[in-house]
């Protein structure tokens, strides 16, 4: 087997058999020794919140994907490539830049289905949203959809004074029922103040020192349009398979305060996936 | 058993059998002599033709003719120490069968058997057989085994090879007697001392004067599968057209197989 | 659907005809939004395969404890029923690698659909096939001799090589998926790993095909080089027999059709739509073309062996079908039934015929590669071939079929619990809700 083996001979056969081999066992080896590697390091770059969610987002149906470019016609068709990251993206700041001057004259006071999206603060596709305040700390709260969907949990995890959280990175847990739920978070920077549902706040953050970033949250004229298809969304996801449940919203009327009392407790871990974009 | 090395002296032999078909009454002393010799297990009481352990087989062939005109021949067929292409050395995984440079007999290693079986399926005379159970020694027959040959355990493959430890200890003996070369008398294998008819003539048929190289080129010899280019050592001779030609035969037209033991 | 609707809107609830879907108690580790069949009723499924796991452990450790006199195998029948499934659920498990090849290599990004079942796929074979191997060997403790002392010539140190290697690859592949799971995913240290694994995937899926074309070719070899079996012996290309070439179109041709098959079982099974149809119409194009490509072959292979090989070592073709059950009729159902049937039935795409003939037309197909390892190890043996030799047969023993049926249901275990914790099928969410 080695060449100092007993059996062992320098021919061509030898050597390109065993040489095969080695070559083999070493990609196989140094896969699995270079993605371990990897994962260290990873660690040690604290990038396990990222890459937290964008698997989480590759795990998204193509529907939970739509750009927000999409979601307001600006394109007809578009998959986000970026895990909504939009400080990435090359297309986000080109399709700004096309923006007609009456683009943010359709701005209503929210959405329909008496939904309400004040439009003082900036909105994080998983229904957080966060609004800077005059000291310089951002607010971070829950929007209106996501407020009812998960009415009163029976756990409800917010972070610690002194964490650092991460956009789009887990900062919140809730429990309800049967169904885990986590919240990310729509900015970065540390905590230091903790508040409650009851409150209209969550927690607010110090951002961080390179300055707050927000051109991944929604704010203005997105918005009406991406929660209308948000609502759409919730109603495919509770009319479909077989549960039983045909679910319509009918137009006007106010919602409930408490959504997942409409939701049957079993259907409440896939709704909640959902519309908080965990797959 | 030993590997590629270099010869005792340089000079290499070529062992080899003549089988006269006409001398063989398929008693079956040779059969028990190679069992003994080689500490060959005795076979469970479950063991069958083809589970139990022979390193020499008699068959026996008859001319096809109905009764009282049938004439029958008797056949042993030991591992037929085929050359350097014997089909069972390339296909061994682990490198546990080699033809032996030095002797040519074809060798085999069984602590390194894995039991894999390839080399059986590979072989056209059957020569092999299998340890398909452990290896059971009746009470005081352990004092009785033959202790030049190891023996094997449950789950190897084990043939005839030419009862190599004999050429050991001729070997032994010739370098005890200061010569480097062994002497022709001095190794013959079990079952040719053991043949009450004298049908095995053995020795090396690279030497010219030996009888066996002479009686190889004799009239009415032939090889077992000769066409499938084995280059066997063990060689057959009958004057009987009938037997030369259902043995020579490649492959099988009408022959009945039976066993011997 | 007025009467049964609930609305979101104002205070009062109006519940009429809501079914509650079946509480499952484990439903925490499957993927979140799926519906799988309640614990007790899964349970239920399995237990007879875990009997059937049972019964055939105890076969397999009376082989291993008592020696391989278990079996009906002799020294005439060095191989057996073990070593023909073993070739035939290799040659099954190609899907794997092919699947691999397409996605990650040609870049068919429809593959995503099936290439994690056809991972499991893949690893049940090929674990379920070196677990039978080591019961099938005289002395299992001494399987290293063949790294520790290779015969570089012998087709069977090659394929221990590649299948010991493709089986690491494999178990590697099979890594994310199980990390992917909705508990594991939470520990973020496997998070991470799984995330870095599987950029190496492409890295892997090519060796994979590397590994699996000289294995799947080197079984074939393994008959091929036999000179001294004319019915097995083929000529060379090279230093490879025909032979060789032969298994590796075959396994390459079946994989995709088995991968196709059992989809269909388990979409039939589970009552749920697993893939979009673009995906089982390219993997019965890709086996029906590729059949069709393995069936020429064949045919020309068959042709040369029957006015060249075979009479040059002194044998007559036609008399290795002379025998009964083997008759001429076998090079009939191996080319034409199982072979040219099934790559039209599969290339037809729906055009002349429904395309529910796909399925019937895979199953063929793996019949058809099942028989040709079954001749090549079973007629191989059975054939006489000393003069004074006769045709022989073989039943294999009740320890035999019951360590074999061990595979099949650690198989099926293992294959049931991918399908209910793990995310077999990608699309499986999109096509719930659509």
């Amino acid at each position: 087997m080695f060449p100092w083996s007993p059996d062992f001979t320098f021919d061509v056969g030898h050597v390109i058999f065993l040489g095969a081999f080695y070559l083999v066992v070493l990609v196989i080896g140094g896969s699995v020794a270079m993605a371990a590697f990897r994962a260290i390091r990873d660690f040690r770059q604290q990038r396990q919140e990222a890459i937290r969610w964008h698997g989480d987002f590759e795990d998204l149906p193509v529907s939970a994907r739509r750009c927000r470019h999409e979601l307001t016609g600006e394109v007809r068709s578009r998959t986000c490539p970026n895990a909504f990251d939009c400080r990435e993206c090359e297309a986000h700041p080109a399709l700004v830049a096309l923006r007609s001057s009456d683009f943010e004259a359709t701005a209503g006071t929210g959405a329909d289905y008496g939904l309400s999206m004040p439009p003082d603060r900036m909105y994080h596709r998983g229904h957080t949203w966060a609004k800077k305040e005059e000291d310089g700390t951002v607010t971070v709260g829950l929007d209106d959809l996501g407020r009812r969907l998960l009415g009163h949990p029976d756990r409800l995890d917010l972070p610690v004074s002194g964490t650092r959280v991460e956009a789009n990175g887990v900062a919140i847990r809730a429990k309800k029922g049967n169904a885990d739920v986590r919240l990310l978070s729509p900015v970065d920077g540390t905590v230091v103040q903790v508040g409650s549902l009851e409150d209209g706040w969550l927690y607010r953050v110090s951002p961080p020192e390179g300055g707050l970033d927000t051109r991944h949250l929604l704010s203005g004229a997105e918005v009406r349009p991406w929660i209308l298809r948000e609502v759409e969304r919730l109603q495919e996801v509770l009319a479909g398979e077989k549960s039983g449940v045909g679910l319509a919203l009918a137009d006007g009327g106010t919602p409930l305060e408490d959504l997942s009392i409409a939701i049957p407790k079993n259907e409440w871990d896939r709704a909640f996936g959902e519309m908080f974009l965990e797959p | 058993m030993q590997s590629a090395k270099k010869p005792l002296d340089g000079k290499t032999h070529r062992y080899g059998m003549v089988i006269d078909l006409d001398r063989c009454t398929g008693c079956g002393a040779c059969m028990v002599a190679c069992a003994v010799e080689n500490n060959v297990p005795p076979g469970d009481p479950a063991a069958n033709e083809r589970t139990g352990i022979s390193w020499l087989r008699i068959y026996r062939m008859n001319d096809g003719q109905p009764l009282p005109e049938t004439r029958t021949a008797f056949v042993p067929v030991p591992c037929q120490q085929c050359g350097a292409k014997a089909p069972c050395v390339s296909v061994c995984p682990q490198n546990a069968v080699e033809v032996d440079r030095s002797s040519g007999i074809v060798g085999q290693i069984p602590v390194r058997c894995l039991g894999c079986r390839y080399c059986m399926a590979a072989c056209p005379y059957h020569a092999r057989s299998f340890n398909w159970w452990d290896p059971v020694w009746p009470a005081g027959m352990k004092e009785s085994l033959n202790p030049d040959v190891s023996t094997r355990t449950r789950g190897v493959v084990e043939k005839c090879n030419f009862c190599f430890h004999r050429l050991q200890a001729a070997r032994a003996k010739a370098a005890a007697a200061g010569s480097r070369e062994e002497s022709p008398g001095d190794y013959l294998p079990a079952c040719v001392e053991a043949c009450p008819t004298s049908a095995f003539l053995f020795g090396d048929l690279d030497d010219p004067t030996s009888d066996v190289a002479k009686a190889a080129e004799g009239k009415g010899t032939f090889r077992l599968l000769e066409k499938l280019g084995t280059d066997p050592k063990v060689i057959y001779r009958s004057a009987r057209p009938w037997v030369r030609q259902m043995a020579d035969g490649a492959l099988p037209r009408n022959g009945k197989e039976e066993h011997r033991g | 659907m007025a009467s049964t609707m609930d609305s979101l809107v104002s205070g009062t609830l109006i519940n009429t005809k809501i079914i509650e879907p079946l509480k499952t108690v484990d439903g925490k580790l499957m993927a979140r939004g799926v519906r799988r069949a309640p614990l007790p009723k899964f349970l239920l499924a399995m237990a007879p395969w875990v009997v059937v796991l049972g019964f055939g452990l105890y076969g397999a450790w009376l082989c291993l404890y008592r020696g391989l006199n278990q079996t009906n195998m002799d020294n005439r029948f060095a191989f057996g029923l073990w070593i023909y499934l073993d070739l035939t659920i290799i040659a099954l498990g190609a899907g794997a690698f092919f699947t691999g090849f397409l996605l990650y290599v040609l870049r068919r990004t429809e593959m995503k659909a099936v290439i994690n079942s056809a991972v499991v796929i893949g690893f049940v074979c090929y674990s379920g096939a070196v677990a039978i191997l080591m019961i099938d060997v005289g002395q299992p403790l001494r399987a290293w001799f063949t790294f520790w002392h290779p015969n570089i010539h012998s087709m069977l140190t090659e394929v221990t090589f590649c299948i010991t290697c493709y089986l690491m690859v494999l178990a590697i592949e099979y890594t994310p998926l199980l990390l992917k799971n909705r508990q594991l995913r939470k520990v973020p240290s496997l998070l991470v790993f799984e995330f870095e694994l599987h950029k190496v995937m492409v890295v892997l899926a090519a060796l994979g095909t590397f590994l699996s074309f000289f294995h799947q070719g080197s079984l074939g070899g393994l008959y091929g080089v036999m000179s001294a079996r004319p019915f097995a012996f083929r000529e060379a290309i090279g230093i490879w027999p025909s032979t060789f070439f032969l298994f590796i179109l075959s396994a390459a041709a079946v994989g995709p059709g088995f991968v196709l098959a059992t989809t269909a079982l388990v979409e039939k099974l589970s009552g749920k739509k697993l893939v979009k149809d673009e995906v089982p119409a390219l993997l019965a194009k890709i086996s029906g073309s590729l059949l069709i490509v393995y069936v020429l072959a064949k045919a020309v292979d068959t042709l040369v062996w029957i006015n060249s090989t075979s009479p040059s070592t002194g044998a007559e073709p036609m008399s290795f079908y002379s025998h009964r059950p083997f008759g001429p009729w076998i090079l009939f159902a191996e080319i034409v039934v199982c072979g040219l049937v099934p790559a039209l039935l599969l290339r037809d795409g729906g055009k002349r015929l429904s395309l529910k003939w796909r399925v019937p037309a895979a199953a063929l197909a793996c019949s058809g590669v099942a028989l040709n390892r079954f001749v090549m190890t079973i007629q191989t043996q059975a054939l006489p071939t000393l003069p004074f030799d006769r045709f022989l047969s073989y039943t294999p023993s009740w320890q035999e079929t019951a360590s074999f049926l061990a595979v099949v249901a650690y198989g099926v275990l293992v294959y049931a619990l991918s399908f209910r914790y793990l995310n077999l099928f990608p699309e499986e969410r999109e096509l719930a809700n659509s």
